[in-house]
């Protein structure tokens, strides 16, 4: 009985979970080498030297990696820097409540957001220009749609420190912090000592599998980038969908090339974060 | 005297936890104190290693005033009544955690720690992480931890409570050993009577906050307070029924 309820969860999450992705992705491979698609002949390394050539994919991935690199390292700082601090304030209910509201927000939301009050147009810039400070809208720093992703950045530091403030506040209680930084105290350490010996990394050691899926979760994000970034380089997201929606039919195949790339980046990179490498509890 | 207390109070509210505390302690003695769960054992522990503040009294360590030092100055250390270990460092890693601190040159750490899982019996243990070991190995280690950083005073909060019969038995051994090896000065807390015999050079009886010291153990087996003489009684009758069952069998 047991068996048959294991093999219908296996064949119930290869049905959902394995087998759309892998029909995506072998459409997508297909589409990459001119196999199918409308326009395309048959077998050909056309695309993937073209976009090898041109060198837009590995601009936008940098781009990307370094959006999502500084937004993850302020969001785990920035929260870990509040548990730090603001622990016992944090733990109180009304502000415990006030954490979790951010995660309900979608992205999409965000962006529009940080769209309306940083945008030349916007809100800031209207009391720039109501104060004085500024005397026409063009004056106002490029905060959004700029080169530095000022607008992306800050969606993204909204949208996740939250989540990793409740994670560390969770890690701090479950894992005893309180009492191995006294303990720690006891044996002579100091309160730097304390921080950078227990509390960094008892923390980061605890989450960082988490704090690796969102920087892979915030490499692939659309909606904030597709409402917040520049023209080029663009993040991969918006960069695979332009591509996949052109009118130029070759286009199509190039998308799908950057999108079979990209894949592969993260899937050997999330089979190296899953390697099991746990050795055996104590076993009594 | 090495350690000595002088009408040491600690309330928290309206409560009295510990009430006039007063005694003292020679070097590398152990004072074992015996008392029940909430007659302020633990907050007595705390206030002299310095996690509590007192609100009077004094607390004097080899000739100086430590009252109002912080704990991390103060060269006591707190045991846990749990191993607490760090769940991050293995536990050879565990044991230099004070060492580290100190900055002493990485050839002397390793030495001393490797005599101290020496003496531990842990040498095979020392690249576990906590979650790979036992509970006996567990308290050895979080021992060694607290002994290697040569601490003016340990104190012991009923370290062995959650151990089993025979694992607790072996660390009482390991502990005098390591008491005499290492010429250490503890309070060691309890609430098993025989454990509190076992491990003090001194016995000391708490309740309701209020700790009295005795002068040897007959003062405090004679005590009817501390309990033993009804433990007595009880093994005695219980020795005297199976005789008579024997005596009944032959």
């Amino acid at each position: 009985m047991k068996n048959r309820t294991n093999n219908f969860i296996i064949s119930l999450f290869i049905a959902i979970g394995v087998i759309p992705f892998a029909a995506a992705f072998v459409y997508a491979l297909l589409y990459s080498f001119g196999i199918i698609g409308i326009a395309n002949d048959g077998f050909t390394t056309a695309f993937w030297s073209a976009v090898w050539s041109s060198g837009t994919f590995f601009q936008s991935f940098l781009y990307s990696f370094s959006i999502a690199l500084v937004s993850i390292t302020l969001s785990v700082g920035g929260a870990l820097w509040a548990t730090l601090k603001f622990r016992k304030q944090l733990e109180q209910k009304f502000l415990s409540f006030i954490l979790y509201l951010p995660l309900a927000v979608p992205g999409i939301v965000t962006g529009f957001f940080t769209f309306q009050l940083f945008s030349k147009s916007g809100f800031f810039s209207r009391i720039g220009y109501q104060m004085g400070w500024i005397s026409q809208p063009s004056q106002f720093p490029d905060l959004v749609n700029d080169v530095f992703a000022f607008g992306i950045v800050l969606s993204f530091v909204t949208m996740i420190m939250p989540f990793f403030l409740l994670l560390f506040l969770n890690v701090y209680k479950n894992e005893r912090v309180e009492e191995l930084s006294v303990l720690a105290q006891a044996l002579g350490a100091n309160a730097k000592q304390v921080t950078q010996r227990i509390f960094l990394p008892i923390l980061i050691k605890k989450t960082w599998v988490i704090i690796v899926l969102y920087f892979i979760f915030l490499l692939g994000a659309y909606e904030v980038p597709l409402i917040l970034g520049q023209e080029s380089p663009q993040m991969l997201s918006v960069l695979i969908i332009q591509e996949i929606k052109q009118y130029d039919l070759d286009r199509i195949s190039e998308g799908y090339v950057i999108a079979v790339m990209y894949t592969l980046i993260v899937s050997v990179a999330a089979i190296l974060l899953f390697l099991p490498r746990r050795k055996p509890a104590y076993e009594t | 005297m090495f350690l000595e207390i002088q009408n040491i109070v600690k309330n928290f509210g309206q409560e009295q936890v510990v009430k006039n505390l007063s005694f003292s302690l020679d070097a590398k003695k152990t004072l074992s104190i015996l008392g029940k769960s909430g007659c302020g054992k633990t907050t007595m522990l705390k206030t002299i290693g310095g996690l509590l503040s007192p609100d009077s009294g004094s607390i004097r360590l080899n000739g100086e005033d430590i009252t109002h030092k912080k704990p991390e100055k103060r060269n006591i250390v707190y045991l846990y009544q749990e191993d607490l270990l760090f769940p991050h460092l293995n536990a050879f890693e565990n044991i230099a955690f004070g060492l580290r601190l100190k900055n002493i040159p990485k050839s002397i750490i390793t030495d001393r720690v490797n005599h101290m899982l020496k003496s531990l019996e842990l040498e095979n243990q020392s690249q576990k992480m906590p979650n790979q070991l036992s509970g006996g190995q567990r308290q050895r280690v979080s021992f060694g931890r607290a002994i290697i950083t040569n601490p003016s005073l340990l104190l012991l909060d009923e370290p062995f409570g959650s151990l089993d019969a025979g694992t607790r038995h072996r660390m009482q051994g390991l502990f005098k050993n390591l008491s005499k090896e290492f010429e250490i000065s503890s309070l060691f807390v309890t609430h098993d009577l025989k454990e509190a015999v076992l491990m003090g050079d001194e016995i000391g009886f708490m309740q309701a906050g209020n700790l009295k010291v005795y002068t040897d153990k007959n003062e405090f087996i004679a005590d009817p307070e501390t309990g033993v003489e009804e433990e007595i009684k009880f093994w005695g009758a219980l020795a005297g029924l199976e005789k008579n069952v024997d005596l009944k069998k032959h």
